[in-house]
């Protein structure tokens, strides 16, 4: 079994806008290993989401290729893709916008189930309302629907919903920013537990540079569709070594007089 | 102070209809003043009313919603009385707001000029050739990288912190006198966050009063000079921005800065406050942060919320909190 779950070789993506040509992404090369957290940061418009949409393959690279679970995306009939597709899933920063609105909460759980033909709608029940309690979701809510709960609660059906197939890897693209601290701190808890209760592999984008020390097991630095440092967490905390990265890192707003404290 | 307040907010009750229900009462008696020049910050778990508390003010509420109590004066007139007409030519003129997503802000069918000039042109306030003038300066002043070309561009077409500051740019352009921030920099890293902030920061220099609503406290500490806290539709604490971030008093404030996460702090213990805010048909009675309260004292906090006075500019609803002497 490859050690690489994910890895992107040399991929590029162009856009073509009314306002010209886009390089959003060039020439990156990006893995995700089994069961490790890969952070993504980088100022907005670096092309973190674009890198993540074609590490899943949601999109085609313009040049270069992604191989998942050493299966190159690209190259695999429809069909196969589509096998592949549960075992990764992607939570978003904004929960509400990726829950379906006419959907209960388990509703909401039990539908890639039933899309994927998983177990009959009683187990799909079952699941659900397990997935729900894992998260933290009071069971006594399942029935509710997805305005009926707060942002916090939204992120965490997402996640639940996210992890009903069982993936291998988790895209997360800025789950906790429209979070607020509180909350934040308890989905960090909940993403640290299914790491160490699932062996979950992440590829981790968020602007907070503060969730990703904490979270990442290594860190990619994008800049202008570009990886410009790549490195273990605390090494490049530490001592980064690119201009940009220490532009990033000098620009944190502490929130105690001495931060650390 | 509220003689020179910009916005002075007292006892806002704010309610949803629901079916078969009593009406949720999602703010209840909130009261807070913003300065003009300053800014305040609004922090609080999801679903403390910080939003509604501002669409309140705003006078862009959903159907379902009722304001029942309080008043808001800003420039000698009371906002929730105004009716619905007059609000509308304060907003976007007068007041300005920045949302939480720029997708709630932003029609994505329309070009960016076409959003950015729109205030401009509907409040008469400049014709076309200057409002579009305007428009691309604004977005050169949130750092669009070229805003000639990029005016012309649908939102879809920009990532997301670039959206974000498009939306930023729109709520500048008539220079309002206040502005209302609704979790602005979420979606952006952070050195263009210090980029937008201190570009807000002009806007305050020049004596726009701000209400920044934020779960960043790295960022209320930065740009905020006062700052209230909510929990379940109640201000908690209300303090002077430092102050508050130091020397937090009331249990709940010092549990949200316990949850807080800090570039250096990784092998600190993370201390998020336990369960969740409450559901707010079933406001617990009493001081409602009693279920989560790690100081709570029964009976006397299940039945009863006292606010103290700590000291100037500053207090907290809670009878246990120190206080200054
Ligand atoms: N359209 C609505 N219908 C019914 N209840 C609503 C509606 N909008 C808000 N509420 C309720 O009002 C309360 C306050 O919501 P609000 O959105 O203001 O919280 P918030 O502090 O802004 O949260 P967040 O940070 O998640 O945006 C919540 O209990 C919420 O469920
Ligand atoms: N569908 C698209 N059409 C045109 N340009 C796009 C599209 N998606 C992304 N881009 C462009 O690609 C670049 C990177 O975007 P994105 O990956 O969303 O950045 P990030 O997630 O780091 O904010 C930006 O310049 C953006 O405008
Ligand atoms: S009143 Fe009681 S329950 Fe409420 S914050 Fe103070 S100590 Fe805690
Ligand atoms: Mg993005
Ligand atoms: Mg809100």
């Amino acid at each position: 079994m490859p050690d690489k779950l994910v890895h992107a070789e040399s991929v590029t993506k162009v856009f073509r806008t009314r306002a010209g040509e886009v390089r959003a992404v060039d020439d990156v090369s990006l893995t995700v290993h089994r069961g490790e957290t890969l952070g993504l940061v980088g100022e907005s418009g670096s092309g973190k989401s674009t890198m993540a949409r074609l590490m899943m393959g949601l999109q085609t690279p313009t040049s270069g290729r992604v191989e998942f679970d050493g299966q190159d995306l690209s190259k695999l009939p429809a069909r196969e893709l589509r096998l592949l597709r549960p075992r990764m899933q992607m939570v978003f920063q904004n929960p509400y916008g990726s829950l379906l609105p006419h959907f209960s909460a388990i509703g909401n759980v039990m539908e890639p189930l039933r899309l994927h033909e998983r177990g009959d709608k009683e187990s799909r029940r079952t699941k659900a309302l397990e997935l729900l309690d894992l998260v933290g979701i009071n069971t006594g809510h399942a029935e509710l629907y997805p305005r009926q709960f707060s942002g916090g609660q939204q992120q965490r059906i997402a996640i639940a919903r996210a992890l009903a197939l069982e993936p291998d890897l988790l895209v997360c693209d800025e789950p906790t920013s429209s979070l607020d601290v509180s909350i934040q701190a308890q989905i960090l808890e909940l993403f640290t537990d299914l790491r160490d209760r699932l062996g979950l592999s992440f590829l981790f984008i968020s602007h907070n540079l503060a969730v990703v020390e904490r979270l990442a097991d290594r860190v990619a630095v994008m800049n202008k569709g570009r990886v410009v440092e790549e490195g273990s967490t605390e090494d490049l905390f530490r001592a980064p070594q690119d201009d940009y990265t220490r532009q990033l890192l000098s620009a944190v707003l502490p929130i105690r007089q001495a931060p650390g404290l | 102070m509220s003689d020179e307040a910009l916005l002075s907010v007292r006892g806002l009750r704010t309610t949803f209809r629901r079916d078969g229900a009593e009406p949720l009462t999602a703010v209840d008696g909130v009261s807070f003043d913003v300065r003009r020049g300053q800014a305040l910050a609004i922090v609080g778990e999801s679903g403390s009313g910080k939003s509604v508390t501002m669409r309140s003010v705003m006078g862009i509420l959903p159907r379902t919603a009722r304001i029942t109590d309080g008043q808001a004066m800003f420039g000698g007139r009371d906002l929730l009385a105004i009716g619905d007409k007059e609000l509308r030519k304060v907003r976007g003129r007068d007041i300005a707001m920045v949302f939480q997503s720029a997708m709630e802000a932003m029609n994505p069918t329309l070009t960016l000029e076409r959003q950015l000039t729109e205030h401009l042109l509907w409040h008469g306030i400049c014709n076309k050739a200057e409002a579009r003038k305007r428009a691309v300066r604004a977005l050169g002043d949130v750092g669009i990288p070229d805003p000639e070309k990029r005016i012309r561009t649908y939102p879809f077409q920009l990532s997301g912190g670039m959206r974000q500051r498009a939306m930023i740019a729109m709520a500048m352009v008539t220079e309002p006198a206040l502005l209302i921030a609704d979790e602005p920099t979420t979606a952006v890293d952070v050195t263009v966050q210090r980029q937008i902030l201190d570009l807000l920061a002009e806007l305050k220099n020049r004596g726009t009063g701000v209400i920044m609503i934020t779960h960043d406290l790295g960022v209320a500490r930065y740009f905020c000079d006062d700052a209230v806290v909510m929990y379940a539709g109640r201000v908690v604490e209300r303090a002077p921005m430092d102050r508050l971030l130091d020397d937090p008093r009331h249990p709940y404030s010092v549990g949200l800065l316990g949850s807080g996460v800090e570039v250096g702090g990784r092998e600190l213990p993370l201390r998020p406050i336990p369960g969740s805010p409450p559901d707010l048909s079933h406001r617990p009675d009493g001081c409602p942060f009693h279920p989560r309260c790690a100081r709570a004292e029964l009976p006397r906090c299940g039945t009863e919320q006292e606010t103290l006075t700590i000291g100037p500019g500053r207090d907290a609803a809670c009878w246990k909190v120190a206080v200054d002497a």
